[in-house]
This record gives C-alpha cells, structure tokens and sequence, in this order.
C-alpha cells in the first residue's frame, strides 16, 4: 500500500515538473497559443479562397457539361484539377514559397493561405460538381421555364440544393484542410504543429508537447463537426 | 378556328423537326395556336408529343423549323430567349416545384428576380392565388409537405404569377394518385372557361373531350389528325385514331 502511494506521488511529480518545463517554463505556451492563432488564421482564409475557387470552377464545368459553352475556360479548369489534385500538398507549398513567391517578399502566412486556399479549391470544385449533378433536371427545366437566366437558375435554384446535398462531404474536406495546414512548418511558418516542434526541442521531452498539440487539432475538429451537424439539422427542417 | 385571323396566334410553328440522333422525334410539324384556345395533343407513348409541347419554348432546340411567337420568330440567333419564357408557362409532369423555398417563394421567385413584377405586387398576387386554390394556409410551409395534387395546383399558381400568355402543360397528371386527379383538372377547366390559351399533352382523353377547343392527334412524330373534339372523337377518320381510341377509351 505504501508503495502504490510513493508511486503515485513519484509520478505526479513527473508529470507536474514535465508541464513545468514545457509549458510554463519561459512562457513556452505562447509557443502554442500564437501557433494555434496561425494555424487558425490560415485555415479560415485558405477554406474562404478554397470555396470561391470551388464554386467558380464548378459553375464552370457544369455549364460546359449542360451547354458546351466556355470551352477555353474549362481547359483551364481541367488543367488546375489535373496538376492540383495529382501532385503532393508540400510540394505545392514549396513551390509556392521559394518559386512563384521565390524572389519577392510576402509574408509567410499569406503564401500558405494561398497554397492551401489553391489546393482545397481543386477538391471543393469537385465536390460542388456532385453536387450540381445530383439536382434533377426538371429543377434546371422548371427555373428557364419561367424565365430566369443560366445564372439566376444556378443562383437561386440550384446551387442552394446542391449546397445542402454536399455539405457533410464539404464539411469533410475543411477538416481535411486544418489538418493539411500541419505541413506549414515545410517554410519556417510557425504554426501549431511547429509550435510543438520548438518545444519539443527545447526541452527533450517530446510527450508533453506533441500531446498536447494532438489534443487542441482533436478539440478543434471535434466543435467544427458539432456546429456542422447543427447546420444540417438546420437545413434539414427545411423541407 | 380557321376564321380567325392569323395574326392572333400566339404561336406559329412551320416545318418544325426535332431530331435526337437518327431519331425523329418530331416530324415537320406545323400548326398555329390563337388566343384563347385549349389545344390538346393526344397519342400513344414515344409520338413526340411531348418533345413538341417542350419545343415550344425551346427546352428542346428545334432541328429545323421555324417558332413564332406573337409574331416574332423566337428560334433564332440572339432571340431574348428569357424574355419569351417569361410569357409563356409550362406545367411539368412532376411538378418541379422549388424544395428549398417555401410555397410562397416558388410562386414569387421568378417574377421577382426577372424583373417582371415587384416584390409588393407578386406577394400580393400569390397570396391571392393561393386564396383562390384553398392553399392560403400552405403558403409558407415547403413543397415536401404537400400532397401531389396540392404540389400540382401550386405548380400552375406558379407559373400564372408571371402572368403568361399560354400555358403549357405536360402530361400534369400522369404522376398523380386517381383520387388527386380531380383537383387539378378542375383548375385547369376553370383556367380554360376563363380563356387563358392552353396547350396541353395529355393521356386523360375524356377531359380532352370535355374542355378542348381543338385536339391534335400525333402518331411517330406527325400531326396525323386534328379538328373539334366532336368531330375528332365521334367520327375518327384515321384508321390509326381509331385503334389508339379502341385502346385508350
């Protein structure tokens, strides 16, 4: 019995001087608070940037595949899918930093907001497409019937239904996103994960840090799902 | 009706053809549609009736032929194709309503947006409408909570808020429950004792009878037999007519 309480207060001592060290110690939670405002910061504008693109190349394609119109513009997309969707995150981000971005100065955040932004576009694009596809035609039929415009059928009647339609499948791919944003450290951008990093090398311990940069993504995940079931139950009634 | 003058006629179709491969779904039809008649199209499955009724208003592209609409040829280059579906309604088998609006905001919708009415004056209209069909009390509830001849009703509501010249019907109740039928074809009779112009394709041909002005019967893609309905139905020529009523009556 003795024992077990020796160990018991043998480890809490462990584990008190262990998130002394690498959290308290030298303020070295700032390392994460700062890293997590970064990590969320480019996540929120890369999703924003990823939706416009998304919608944009998706009417596109749609509205080639419905009518053969804009031939050109949807080589274009077709171009920006293939290369996009067929080679690596990373690869993209460092082309972007030390090529495109190579020989002037931006800051580091806006080059990973547009990497990411850029990359999730391609996968929304596709997801929104299903989701155009998935709305009967009659829908399309019944808004020209009464004389809406292409855009104004797209606006007002479809794009609201197909909306809904991919919205657990959308929800999906921005967390796919945050998580993607991990890779940012690639270019010296502290972000959460970076932030673990440094901790981790500045105290040899890497349990503590890289735990507890496990648990805030966890944590993060896990609210956005929560509000995105709402929306849907939201969407849901309705109808 | 081959004393009324020509330039009534809301539509005039020559030569119209519609191709889909090597299929000839309309075949050099021509007619002319004036204000005020209930024109019903009848025939068995696949005669392209209802390939016609969507020409039309070009929700299938003509082939070849020409499409007049009071007086302007509406299948040609640059024609302000919006503009002419505005004037002209079209009722679809399954209804099409809007499910992500309400039933007030599948009524007001397009005369809203395309500018025809304003927002004050479509409401108003709507509101009254639904008055008239008994479906006041639906008019903020949504499509999926309506029954089929409800959903039906709404759907022509729908397109008499744009205030249409004619309106098109295809095959309204061909997806409706029997006991949902009566609903709508009696709108539809009132609509025609009114005098709204009505083009309708249809396989209920006992109400052909009862409220047509003129009934076409269309056989592989042709116009084989037009006239009165009493003349049309009590002394069918055509010997194809003939078999398609043996059929159907």
């Amino acid at each position: 019995m003795q024992s077990v309480i020796s160990w018991i207060q043998a480890s809490w001592a462990d584990f008190s001087d262990s998130f002394y060290i690498n959290f308290v110690k030298d303020d070295r939670w700032k390392y994460l608070s700062d890293g997590f405002l970064v990590t969320l910061e480019i996540a929120f504008f890369a999703v924003l940037l990823g939706i416009l693109l998304g919608f944009a190349v998706a009417v596109i394609r749609s509205t080639h595949d419905k009518t053969g119109r804009l031939r050109f513009l949807n080589l274009l997309c077709k171009i920006y899918l293939t290369v996009i969707r067929g080679t690596p995150v990373v690869v993209q981000l460092l082309i972007i930093y030390f090529v495109i971005f190579g020989s002037v100065n931006v800051s580091k955040v806006l080059v990973a907001i547009v990497a990411f932004g850029v990359n999730s576009g391609a996968y929304v694009a596709e997801i929104i497409r299903s989701g155009i596809m998935s709305i009967d035609k009659g829908q399309f039929e019944a808004g020209r019937s009464l004389g809406l415009s292409y855009l104004q059928t797209m606006v007002y009647i479809i794009l609201p239904q197909a909306f809904k339609n991919v919205l657990p499948a959308l929800g999906n791919e921005f967390i796919v996103l945050l998580k993607e944003t991990s890779v940012s450290g690639y270019i010296a951008l502290q972000d959460l994960t970076k932030a673990g990093d440094i901790i981790r090398s500045q105290t040899y311990t890497a349990f503590m840090p890289l735990i507890a940069v496990a648990v805030i993504y966890l944590a993060v995940v896990m609210l956005f799902s929560f509000l995105l079931g709402k929306l849907e139950r939201r969407l849901k009634n309705n109808e | 009706m081959n004393d009324v003058d020509s330039s009534q006629a809301v539509f005039r179709v020559r030569n119209l053809v519609k191709r889909f491969h090597s299929l000839h779904a309309v075949h050099d039809v021509s007619t002319e549609i004036h204000r005020g008649e209930v024109v019903f199209i009848v025939g068995p499955s696949g005669s392209g009736k209802s390939t016609f009724l969507r020409c039309l208003n070009l929700l299938e592209e003509p082939t070849s032929g020409e499409i007049w609409f009071k007086g302007k040829q509406i299948n040609r280059p640059h024609a302000d194709i919006n503009r002419f579906r505005q004037q002209v309604g079209m009722v679809f088998q399954h209804f099409n309503l809007f499910p992500h609006l309400t039933i007030l905001e599948n009524i007001t919708i397009a005369p809203v947006k395309t500018g025809r009415f304003s927002k004050a004056e479509s409401v108003a209209k709507a509101d009254a409408l639904l008055k008239r069909i008994g479906l006041y009390e639906k008019r903020n509830a949504y499509p999926q909570q309506l029954s089929g001849g409800q959903k039906q009703r709404i759907a022509i509501v729908r397109s008499l808020a744009m205030n249409p010249d004619v309106i098109l019907f295809d095959e309204p109740t061909s997806a409706l429950d029997p006991e949902m039928v009566g609903e709508v074809l009696s709108l539809m009779k009132d609509l025609a004792v009114e005098g709204m112009t009505m083009v309708v394709v249809t396989h209920e041909i006992g109400f052909a009878r009862e409220i047509a002005t003129r009934v076409m019967f269309m056989d592989q893609g042709r116009v084989v037999e037009e006239g009165t309905p009493d003349r049309f139905f009590d002394n069918p020529e055509n010997p194809r007519l003939r078999d398609f009523f043996s059929k159907v009556l």
